[in-house]
């Protein structure tokens, strides 16, 4: 391949068992994350990964520069340039032979090859491969672009799970690249009619985002499906999709969903509703963003749930309400000490506000046929093989939504625990991949110890993996997150972030060109860095396969 | 195993002391006017060393320059050599005690193909070792002797280990000490090692003009002064004859001794040196070898002139921008009647021109230094071993 400098290893900076420096002439084009190789001692080769470039001269100051263009006069042209080269900060990634001396002075250093390029970044003989995009390196004429697989046993598990992108809206697209994920990851399982299986639940929580994943998308260009070809996925969009809108009359006022009607015709959409008597237990959720450090809150749903005081027999959200009231009275505490009636107020207050916001609490499910309605939970226990739930929160109020993610999470839980009776064992999913974006809502530095999302996430995080319960989670700012919860995810994706955000300690290991990197990444470019990989992988993906909303 | 000096033992019949080993060159520190400056040559008095004669005081190349600055610039190849010698040892020989004295040497000739491409032409690299003649123990075959003992020492393990070679063993004869001012054996012994260097500047100038490398659009600008020693020995000693090299060649030197600097009439020129305007010149001098001294080498004879090329308002010293250019008088013409003015203006200017960049922060003589001499300079030392590491091939 093609000679591009020779290793410098000089006295104040030597080359190490870690990195090594080269020069390059000062017009070759070379970016960061590209992979070079050197010629090493046992005609060994060794890689490494461009870290960091720098242009030199032999200019002393900055002075030096000014006199040198005759003491200031810009229009100076002078006969002979100023001696100057590059150097560039190469990370070391591996060696064919596994030597790990520093490289020696004065050694070649060339332009790899796609297979080097394979070896050296650890995308060579990947088991079980699940693409997860293209790297391109180099500029033309030799420019490679080689498809990027994780091991999906380092993505859904058993090895390693959960995947956490972030990246600042719109720029970072990492609704686009966790849905290029599990298409991928749908792609491969659909095929599987034996071993293991995987059904996906989604949240969406933004405008039309996810409430057209089975159309297609007819502004992708061929390029783009070429691409898609590639990386050996289908061109379909997702399949098997059913959507779960929340309950109100009009329909109109609980969603932005548009096409619900006709959805609902084919039978592939739903109509979510809580019932007291059902769903009682789960009104924990509605406080998850309350402080609450005496955990009066949880008491009072406990008293509830438990059927104690005046709230045995209650059959309705109504009758909870006016139960409840009844307990905001003064004197009422007289019926039990442990919780005062400042307590039951602020309940009382908290709890009317959702109830009487939102439609989804109801008091019963219409059983026609054509109403397609249904209890989410109930839906959720029936989840089957490659199904793809979509459940639409967009338009409700933040605690609203934190119920239904955490009842969600309740039930998958619920499901993989063995809770649901009448099913069979073999008919359930052994995988199943939860995507939320906006992670930051539940699972912040933030948001209360004692918040019920934030355990149950904790729970799949530290535990799913060895349950199939899988988290794909988004998010703006990593730094915001709960250290356990993104602690615990083996792959990270990392989209165009801001200034502010790199220079928290979550982006410490990052080198800093890497990091300037992050600021300016298009769109559909990813920092990926995953168990597999010997290093950070700078990838692109292709645009989405499915519908896109421009205005959301 | 022996070593290096375990071998000149044996081959002299000397005994090594095994004394401290170092450096012996002083690293110029701060530039000072060269006042020790030996001079060989001298002043040929009312002779002009240009065709125009009416040129009395200075002359201003600042229009000339900038009207050149546009063309392709007239020099192309940049000549500038070194060493660095050490003291490896004492040796005492026939109860007498010398020196042993080490150099390496580096000549480089650096090409300019366009602004951004400056490459190596031509580059010679020599280790050496400097010994008085009585370390060959026998009156004749001198050259013999130092050959067979560069051979052995080529041969031992440690030079080999590290693929380096000797290419010569050169000997200075101890019996200039007696009348010469220099009162040390050290200093002849780096007075043979500096010959060697010359001797290799003029090589380098031959190959060039061997391979038509040197024309009038073509010049080649040595680092340092053209006006070279007489030499007893060496493959170009014969200045005549290798004088038809230098047809295009300059020499210009950075450091010279003010007081060298006469009028045509003899007379110290100083003064008016130093208050030299912004890229004038000043009148070309001729200057010739000491005739009397010398007269067997034939006829050899310099245009000497001066420009100065930084403001003095910039520069530290009142000398400091100023160079010196030098130019080998060829043809009969050129001897009778000096250079033609307008060539010297041609040169001058262009030097001018060769300004920028400055070297400023990393050479103290930034202001008399040009860029491409100093970038020949700075490859030539990269191609230096360490000290510690020569030193301890002994």
């Amino acid at each position: 391949m093609k000679q591009i400098g020779k290793i410098i290893a000089t006295e104040k900076v030597p080359t190490t068992v870690d990195e090594f420096f080269f020069w390059t002439d000062k017009e070759l084009i070379i970016k960061p994350f590209d992979v070079v190789k050197v010629n090493h001692i046992k005609s060994s080769i060794t890689f490494g990964v461009v870290e960091e470039i720098s242009h030199l001269t032999d200019n002393s100051s900055f002075l030096a520069g000014y006199i040198s263009s005759d003491f200031g006069d810009v229009n100076y042209q002078q006969y002979t340039q100023r001696i100057g080269m590059n150097y560039v900060r190469a990370k070391v990634v591996g060696n064919s032979q596994g030597i790990y001396t520093p490289v020696l002075d004065g050694s070649f250093v060339s332009l790899a090859s796609e297979d080097d390029i394979r070896e050296a970044l650890g995308l060579k003989d990947i088991k079980n491969p699940l693409p997860c995009g293209y790297i391109e390196m180099y500029e033309q004429p030799d420019s490679v672009t080689i498809p990027v697989h994780f091991n999906s046993h380092f993505l859904i598990g058993p090895e390693g799970a959960h995947l956490n992108i972030s990246g600042i809206s719109g720029l970072a697209s990492k609704t686009s690249y966790a849905m290029f994920l599990l298409k991928a990851i749908q792609d491969q399982y659909i095929e599987k009619s034996k071993g293991e299986s995987v059904a996906f639940v989604l949240l969406n929580v933004k405008g039309r985002d996810l409430l057209a994943i089975d159309e297609i998308n007819e502004e992708l260009t061929s390029d783009d499906k070429s691409i898609y070809k590639m990386l050996d996925l289908s061109t379909i969009p997702f399949q098997n999709v059913k959507y779960f809108y929340p309950y109100s009359k009009d329909i109109v006022s609980s969603t932005y969903g548009r096409d619900v009607k006709s959805q609902m015709e084919l039978n592939k959409a739903f109509l979510y509703k809580y019932i007291f008597e059902d769903d009682k237990e789960s009104i924990d959720l509605l406080f998850s963003n309350v402080d609450d450090p005496n955990q009066t809150m949880e008491s009072i749903v406990n008293y509830i749930a438990t059927g104690q005081g005046g709230f045995n027999g209650i059959t309705n959200w109504n009758e909870l309400l006016n139960e409840v009231y009844e307990h905001t009275k003064a004197g009422a505490s007289g019926k039990d000490k442990e919780i005062t009636v400042l307590s039951w107020r602020k309940f009382y207050r908290l709890f009317r506000k959702t109830i009487e916001k939102t439609t989804i609490f109801s008091n019963s499910i219409s059983s026609k046929p054509k109403d397609n309605e249904t209890r989410l939970k109930e839906a959720i226990l029936n989840i089957k093989k490659n199904d793809v739930f979509v459940i639409d929160v967009a338009k409700l109020d933040e605690e609203t939504q934190g119920f239904v993610f955490g009842d969600v999470m309740r039930s998958i839980y619920e499901l993989k625990l063995g809770q649901a009776y009448d099913r069979n064992e073999a008919d359930i999913p052994s995988k199943i991949v939860i995507f939320i974006d906006e992670l930051n809502k539940y699972a912040s530095k933030e948001v209360p110890k004692s918040s019920p999302i934030l355990r149950q996430l904790l729970d799949i995080t530290e535990r799913g993996r060895s349950l199939g319960i899988i988290l794909f989670s988004a998010e703006q700012f990593k730094s915001d997150i709960h250290d356990r919860v993104k602690g615990n995810c083996a792959t990270h994706a990392y989209g165009r972030t801001n200034a502010i955000e790199i220079s928290k300690p979550d982006y410490q290991y990052v080198p800093p060109v890497y990091k300037s990197m992050l600021t300016r990444l298009k769109q559909g470019e990813y920092v990926v860095q995953n168990p597999v990989f010997r290093s950070l992988l700078n990838i692109k993906f292709p645009r989405p396969i499915y519908k896109q909303f421009k205005n959301g | 195993m022996k070593n290096i000096r375990k071998i000149l033992e044996d081959a002299t019949n000397g005994i090594c002391y095994d004394s401290y080993r170092y450096c012996a060159d002083e690293e110029l520190k701060v530039p000072t006017i060269n006042y020790e400056e030996t001079q060989s040559f001298t002043l040929l008095k009312d002779r002009y060393g240009e065709t125009d004669t009416s040129l009395k005081h200075t002359k201003d190349l600042t229009k000339k320059a900038k009207q050149l600055s546009d063309s392709e610039p007239l020099f192309k190849y940049f000549l500038d050599g070194s060493r660095r010698t050490y003291k490896v040892d004492d040796i005492e020989i026939n109860k007498r005690i010398f020196p042993i004295m080490a150099g390496q040497i580096g000549v480089a000739c650096c090409e300019r193909k366009n602004p951004n491409n400056f490459k190596c032409k031509e580059l010679e690299s020599n280790l050496v070792l400097s010994l008085p003649v009585e370390a060959n123990p026998e009156t004749r075959n001198t050259e013999l002797f130092f050959n067979n003992l560069k051979e052995k020492i080529n041969n031992t393990p440690r030079v080999q280990k590290i693929g380096l070679k000797f290419s010569n063993i050169l000997s200075y004869s101890s019996k200039a000490n007696v009348d010469s001012k220099e009162l040390k054996y050290e200093h002849l012994g780096i007075a043979a090692i500096q010959d060697e260097m010359v001797d290799s500047e003029k090589k380098i100038v031959a190959n060039l003009t061997a391979k038509n490398l040197l024309n009038e659009d073509s010049y080649l600008l040595k680092d340092g002064s053209l006006q070279y020693k007489p030499m007893k020995t060496g493959e170009y000693k014969e200045l005549s004859k290798i004088k038809n090299n230098y047809r295009c060649v300059i020499g210009v030197s950075k450091l010279f001794n003010p007081e060298f600097s006469k009028d045509r009439s003899g007379k110290s020129n100083a003064a008016l040196l130093a208050k030299l305007p912004l890229y004038h010149r000043t009148p070309a001098y001729m200057f010739q070898h000491e005739r009397e001294k010398w007269s067997y080498l034939g006829d050899y004879k310099y245009s000497v002139w001066y420009v100065r090329i930084r403001d003095s308002k910039h520069t530290e010293s009142p000398f400091a921008g100023i160079v010196k250019i030098e130019k080998i008088l060829i043809t009969e013409n050129e001897n009778e009647n000096g250079l033609e003015s307008d060539l010297i203006d041609v040169i001058t200017s262009n030097i001018i021109n060769e300004r920028n960049p400055v070297c400023y922060g990393k050479d103290s003589r930034w202001a008399n230094h040009l860029y491409p001499v100093y970038l020949t300079e700075l490859f030539l030392k990269s191609k230096y071993l360490s000290d510690i590491h020569f030193l301890n091939l002994f």
